[in-house]
């Protein structure tokens, strides 16, 4: 008899494990897949044999300059800004047990890139300066909508409601200093308002990549402290996490991906929100959610990218798609919050 | 058997500005059942989170064999202190063998890999709350008193040699308290669990504590067997409530009769009211 429970047990636990396994490889094909289209296929088609020796570095006449220049460094950078915003965006989720509290309804997104346009157009700042400059000031919009939510602890909904306001002033502030801008190109004013990886170059790729690593390397290192959390912060603290602390790193972290992400392509509108809750249906409880959302994230900035230029008539940038995506579920989410006070 | 000795000397703490625990003195008796009891605001619930880390207190400490427990890495403490809150959250969907093995916790690390250690753990407290037969279900489907069993076993998965429990039978009805209480005497007995608990009723307490503990504002205002503590006198000090206290024909234990303004039928204690 008791054997037979424990087998229930262990079957259980390799079910969850082979399941989590299946979802992982199959999110990690449909990343490559869709990469790969991206390299192949657009206004022409080029065959994956010349893709592959553009790859290499040979020179191939016609494919050089379609696959190596635009395709490929549009396509590095969607996968490497879609993992930083699923990551950061499902830490906060996680974190705060409540779908809608993801980095760009709070105001974290608009924060960095508010900052990231201010030092661009009103600093004429380049590069890696600008992605610090967008983590500070995500830190700082991260601790300012915390500070103002904090009473007996934070509860969710007020930081949310905070942070929702917050960042609707800081929309503005992005607005405004477009606006005053009167060299700006529609297309790159779009970057900031939507988010888009028109004209991504691969240099831009490396600070991402570097924060992907370390920040992401940091969530994923407290991935099983973040999954105690789901169980309630006093559960968490029972089973001996360090609440306070992870929390802290969490949102470092989290911060960290989200502003350099916004630093290099634009607010890409709601992908921090929707990778988190999409992973969560597929993963259900098998597993931590970090990396499942990760690799939703750039599913979906890579699939909205290529349906924003190639599959509808006109091109729009990336954060157009995603918003269009987006926007629905948030008024699902709101309703359903509302009926059942629902969670991720 | 468990001999781990936990024990509050000069406690105080509380939130904010408001400090609930005034200096609480406490030894909690090794391999015994205690239960605190205590008017709303007393600071039960309080004293519950600091003996359990959840606050930080403000003045004297929590001992765990002598060592201040808010200076044990938290995970060592997790092996020796387990806790059930009041309202702990089962993320949507979780069936009850997942929940349970989340229990393990502290016995884990990020590279360490299951054992069948970790295993059998799952499996003796599944079949400890007879919860085995839930196992693959969903939490969310489950009755009140299940899902109290299932969170049990999720503590018991944590095979700690201390159990704290919030309110365990809050929000369950009648049978289904007898049924946790019931479940929480078996674990004393069969593991030797050093059980610390909050009760909101006072006859259950004494029926199922060997140690009995009633605060007033932030102190021990007594302690002992709940023949010693549960008194009319204790009752009226502590609740403000004039009562009698008699011998439970069912438990030998004494239990409580409230004497209100309405619905009394002996003279006698009408005028003791009075």
């Amino acid at each position: 008899m008791q054997s037979a429970a424990i087998d229930v047990v262990i079957t259980n636990r390799r079910g969850r494990a082979r399941r989590y396994a299946v979802v992982l490889a199959v999110l990690l094909a449909l990343v490559a897949a869709i990469f790969a289209v991206t390299l192949s296929i657009g206004k022409t088609i080029t065959p994956p044999a010349e893709v592959l020796r553009v790859l290499l570095g040979e020179a191939v006449p016609g494919a050089d300059f379609s696959v190596g220049q635009l395709r490929l460094p549009r396509a590095v950078l969607s996968v490497l800004a879609g993992l930083c915003f699923g990551l950061g965006g499902v830490a906060f989720q996680v974190m705060l047990r409540n779908p809608l509290a993801s980095p760009d309804i709070i105001g974290i997104t608009s924060g960095a890139g508010a900052a990231a346009v201010f030092a661009i157009v009103v600093l004429s700042m380049s590069g890696p300066m600008v992605s610090v400059f967008a983590i500070v000031a995500g830190l700082g919009v991260a601790m300012l909508v915390y500070g103002l939510s904090f009473h007996n602890g934070v509860a969710g909904t007020r930081l949310i409601l905070v942070g929702i306001g917050v960042s609707a002033m800081l929309q503005s502030v992005i607005a405004y200093i477009l606006q005053s801008a009167p060299a700006w190109s529609l297309q790159e004013a779009m970057r900031w308002l939507t988010g888009s990886v028109n004209g991504a170059q691969l240099d831009q790729a490396l600070p991402l990549l570097l924060a992907l690593l370390v920040f992401g390397g940091l969530l994923v290192s407290r991935s099983r402290d973040l999954d105690a959390l789901r169980l309630g912060d006093d559960m968490a603290a029972a089973l001996g996490t360090r609440v306070a602390q992870t929390r802290m790193l969490v949102i470092i972290a989290a911060v960290g991906l989200i502003a350099s992400a916004t630093a290099a392509t634009g607010p890409i509108a709601f992908v921090a929100f929707l990778s988190g809750p999409i992973a969560g249906r597929i993963v259900k409880n098998d597993g931590s959610l970090l990396i499942p959302s990760a690799l939703t994230g750039a599913v979906l900035v890579l699939a909205a990218d290529y349906i924003g230029q190639h599959l509808l008539p006109g091109r729009y940038p990336v954060g157009v798609v995603t918003g269009a995506l987006g926007a629905p579920y948030l008024i699902y989410l709101i309703i359903r919050v509302n009926r059942i006070g629902g969670t991720l | 058997m468990t001999d781990h000795l936990l024990a509050a000397s000069g406690l105080s703490a509380g939130y904010k500005n408001i400090e609930i625990l005034h200096g609480l003195d406490l030894t909690v008796p090794p391999g015994k059942i205690t239960v605190i009891v205590g008017a709303n605001a007393c600071g039960k619930s309080t004293f519950l989170r600091t003996i359990s880390r959840l606050i930080a207190p403000t003045a004297g400490q929590v001992l765990l064999d002598g060592k201040s427990i808010h200076r044990m890495p938290s995970r060592d403490l997790a092996r020796t202190l387990g806790l059930l809150p009041q309202s702990p959250i089962a993320p949507e969907g979780i069936t009850v063998a997942d929940l349970v093995s989340r229990g393990r916790h502290p016995h884990q690390s990020l590279f360490s890999r299951w054992t069948r250690q970790d295993d059998e753990a799952v499996d003796s407290a599944l079949s400890a709350t007879k919860t085995s037969d839930l196992a693959e279900r969903p939490v969310d489907e489950l009755s009140g008193g299940q899902r109290q069993r299932v969170w049990i076993a999720m503590a018991l998965a944590q095979q700690t040699d201390i159990l704290l429990l919030d309110e365990p039978t809050t929000f369950l009805d009648i049978n289904h308290q007898i049924e946790v209480l019931d479940l929480l005497i078996d674990l004393n007995h069969t593991r030797g669990t050093t059980v610390v608990m909050v009760l909101h009723d006072l006859n259950l307490a004494a029926r199922y504590a060997d140690h009995l503990v009633a605060l007033a504002s932030g102190h021990v205002h007594i302690s002992g067997t709940p023949e010693a503590v549960l008194t009319e006198e204790t009752v009226r000090q502590v609740f403000g409530l004039e009562s009698r206290v008699i011998t439970d024909p069912i438990s030998g234990r004494p239990i409580m009769l409230p004497i209100g303004r309405h619905r009394i039928a002996n003279p006698q204690q009408q005028e003791k009211r009075a």
